[in-house]
């Protein structure tokens, strides 16, 4: 649907449906090198449809860049607002925190990076004011973290306000090492953009690459073979399951109960040695490609992961039977941390963090891509919204995960086919598209449009990370700040997804 | 001159004998650590390790912020000074006077340390250091209690007020109930008061739960080194106490010393981190147990 720009809040009204179909991504594109103006598309989940829905509001010349903002509307556009006010230098009327997002103090003003006009190796140097969210009051105090922080994780800001041990109010400054990935990949070709893709993130390196390779092949007449297919489901489930595990242990890491990080460290090592042995390095990354993928799984590799994966069952169940035995353990997480349905709801939040809080959102069913529909498992849902139910989310879905690498391996087993990836020919050019996966920690949406070379005109990316973030910050309130880790951790929200 | 020569011996002796756990005391920590890695599959780091840790920040240099008064370079040092004094009234086992010692003395002469520390995390103004000075302060409120409680069981059955009469009166397989209910309480509080899971957690880096560790953050070089090794030495004391005055085996101290440090590590590997709140409720159980054993008696 194409609107004006001062209609697209009525426009997103009605496509959002009372929000049913919620908010999936939102972005600008600098259209002027091909004739255009800019432009801003929404994405919203069609679950009925398994589609989404393509909203564009067109400027035709590069000013005036006003619109009325979604977010009094959508609380989810928040953050797409504040990135598009930023990258674009759209001005969004009426939303409630336009501070810079992306762009910190040391950028100058009316620098708007995602414009045609600025060079992909343009030095800046600026300074601007960065505002963090503060309180004042009687016995309040404030409590900065980071960005440095004393763990090897990447760096953010958190800023606390505090009554005494409770939280109050906490305002996450992010975007610290942003890559500039959207800017570095317009001109590359497909392909040799694929070398980005994969490295956006570690932990969700398979979902990337899936999601823009179905963006990619969505602008060619050519099928992917139904083999490639199966390894890539097999890709995806075993990063799930190597980050599922991984994470479980790692949120007792937050309560300092060492038997059960030792064991989760130790099966992610197995998994990941996995990893290794499908496709030759521990992230499966150089595995899928556009119209494919490059590797075959062979009748021995396949015995040798039903084999570990058997292994990592059992020590699962232990590990899980340990925490739920633990009184004190589950004293902890409940009722720690939680995110309301309604909250999930308004921030249209996706994958484990949304599951937990009840809503039973997983793109492999509602968008079905590729061919889960093929597979027998279920979408793993909780509904207290605590870290409890995130944990819980998690060990259900490694759970279904089995269930569903077994199911692929059987059928590999029986498929002869040789041929493992296609040539998907001349690319249709000027032209949306969009991929979608789900990634641990929720789905991946990549959006592409190529220029009339067939280069990378826009590409978009949005991971899981991005829209849950902000119910990290939500989640938090009334507890108090020690037990802030371990709700950091139940999330397992990632920094280099936003830092693309 | 028979008495003065007396006290003279005893004071060498004392003196000796607090060195003496001064050298041993990293040792013990690093045992902990190695048991704790030994639970967890690690192979973990040498028991040794501390001693080097120790070297290695006394050879660096200390920062200090401008903004901290006197206090932060004094508090590190009474803090020290504080815990070896209370090391020299532990019982001698060189032999010495029986009278030497008072438990009170000792209990709030460790407290003086605990009480500069406190003072001094709030020194730099840092929000960390505040948190922990707080956390501390509000945990020592309940365990100075329970140790007291402790005390004051153990002064019932032994009827003597010094830490060597104790000891000399203490007969080592006190299997009646008050015993051992003393006994449990005071290795719950003894995890309290050395910052050990399940209240506080002494090997974390997540700067929001911590507690002890949380105070050290603006410190550095020889003052960093002097404030471990007097937490380290404060942890021998506590397992030698615990040894000498309340567990009811009968072995050589040395071999009890080893099996409760070893005991640390596999409670402290056994357990998670409670809520901050739930540690009140912990002591508060340390505390009834005691209050039953004093009543037993």
């Amino acid at each position: 649907m194409l609107v004006k720009p001062e209609n697209l809040r009525g426009a997103a009204n009605i496509c959002s449906d009372g929000g049913r179909r919620p908010l999936a991504a939102m972005f600008g594109a600098d259209e002027t090198q091909r004739g255009g103006g800019l432009a801003i598309y929404c994405l919203f989940y069609n679950a009925q449809k398994r589609d989404l829905d393509v909203l564009k509001a067109d400027y035709p010349s590069a000013r005036p860049r006003n619109y009325p903002s979604l977010t009094p509307l959508l609380p989810a556009a928040a953050w797409y607002e504040r990135e598009l006010h930023d990258m674009f230098g759209f001005i969004p009327e009426g939303h409630p925190d336009l501070r810079p997002l992306v762009l910190h103090e040391s950028f100058p003003e009316g620098f708007h990076p995602l414009r045609k006009e600025v060079a992909v190796d343009c030095q800046c140097h600026g300074h601007r004011e960065y505002e963090m969210m503060t309180s004042s009051g009687e016995g309040l105090f404030e409590v900065p973290v980071g960005p440095i922080h004393a763990g090897i994780i990447e760096p953010g800001h958190f800023r606390f306000s505090q009554a005494g041990e409770a939280m109050l109010q906490l305002d996450a400054k992010l975007f610290f090492t942003h890559r500039g990935l959207e800017k570095a990949l317009e001109g590359k070709t497909p392909l040799e953009a694929m070398t980005i893709i994969e490295r956006i993130c570690g932990a969700c390196s398979v979902a990337n690459t899936l999601s823009f390779c179905q963006a990619v092949e969505k602008l060619s007449e050519a099928k992917v073979p139904y083999r490639a297919w199966l390894i890539r489901t097999l890709a995806l489930e075993m990063e799930r399951l190597y980050n599922h595990v991984g994470d479980t242990g790692n949120i007792c890491a937050g309560v300092g109960f060492s038997p059960v990080i030792s064991m989760g460290a130790r099966m992610k090592e197995y998994l990941q040695q996995l990893n290794e042995l499908i496709a030759g390095n521990r992230f499966l990354r150089g595995l899928i490609i556009p119209g494919g993928v490059t590797m075959d799984v062979e009748e021995k590799q396949l015995e040798e992961i039903l084999n570990v994966l058997k292994e990592v069952e059992g020590v699962y169940a232990d590990m899980v039977h340990i925490m739920w035995e633990q009184a004190n353990f589950v004293n902890r997480i409940r009722t720690t941390g939680i995110v309301r349905e309604s909250t999930a709801f308004d921030l249209a939040m996706v994958g484990v963090g949304a599951r937990a809080s009840g809503m039973a959102r997983d793109s492999r069913k509602d968008m079905g891509f590729g061919i889960y529909d093929e597979f027998d498992f279920d979408v793993v849902t909780e509904t207290t919204g605590d870290v409890e139910a995130r944990i819980k989310v998690r060990v259900g879905e490694v759970r279904e995960s089995l269930k569903i690498v077994r199911q692929v391996i059987s059928k590999l087993r029986r498929n002869a086919e040789v041929e493992l990836a296609v040539d998907l020919g001349q690319l249709r050019t000027l032209e949306g598209s969009w991929g979608i996966s789900e990634s641990p920690r929720g789905d991946n949406i990549h959006w592409l449009m190529l220029d009339a070379e067939g280069r990378i005109d826009r590409s978009f990316i949005r991971s899981a990370s991005y829209p849950n973030w902000p119910a990290l910050t939500v989640a938090v309130q009334g507890d108090i700040i020690p037990d802030f880790p371990l709700i950091n951790k139940s999330f397992e929200l990632c920094y280099a997804c936003i830092d693309r | 001159m028979m008495s003065f020569q007396n006290d003279l011996q005893s004071l060498v002796l004392c003196l000796a004998q607090a060195l003496l756990l001064l050298l041993l005391a990293p040792m013990i920590t690093g045992i902990v650590k190695k048991v704790k890695a030994l639970l967890q599959n690690r192979i973990g780091s040498s028991i040794f390790q501390e001693y080097y840790d120790i070297k290695k920040w006394w050879g660096k240099p200390t920062m200090v912020t401008p903004y901290t008064s006197a206090l932060f370079k004094m508090a590190p040092c009474v803090y020290f000074v504080t815990t070896l004094v209370a090391a020299c009234m532990l019982p001698n086992f060189f032999g010495g006077r029986a009278d030497f010692g008072d438990v009170f003395v000792f209990v709030y002469i460790m407290a003086l340390g605990r009480f500069f520390m406190a003072v001094s995390s709030m020194d730099a103004a840092t929000a960390f250091g505040g948190m922990g000075g707080s956390r501390e302060v509000y945990i020592a409120a309940f365990v100075e209690p329970v140790i007291m409680l402790a005390v004051l069981s153990n002064v019932l059955h032994t009827g003597s007020t010094s830490l060597s009469g104790m000891a000399l009166r203490f007969d080592t397989v006190n299997l009646t109930v008050a015993g051992v209910l003393t006994c449990i309480a005071f290795f719950l509080a003894m995890l309290a008061e050395n910052s050990r899971i399940p209240v506080d957690n002494p090997d974390t880096h997540l700067e929001l739960t911590m507690i002890h560790e949380c105070m050290t953050l603006e410190y550095s070089g020889r003052l960093l080194a002097l404030i471990h090794w007097a937490s380290q030495l404060k942890l021998l004391m506590f397992l030698l106490l615990f040894s000498m005055l309340y567990l009811p085996l009968n072995l050589p101290v040395v071999l009890k010393v080893l099996l409760s440090a070893v005991a640390v590590g596999v409670v402290e590997t056994l357990n998670n981190k409670m809520r901050l709140f739930k540690v009140r409720v912990y002591l508060a159980a340390a505390g009834l147990m005691l209050l039953l054993a004093v009543v037993a008696q």
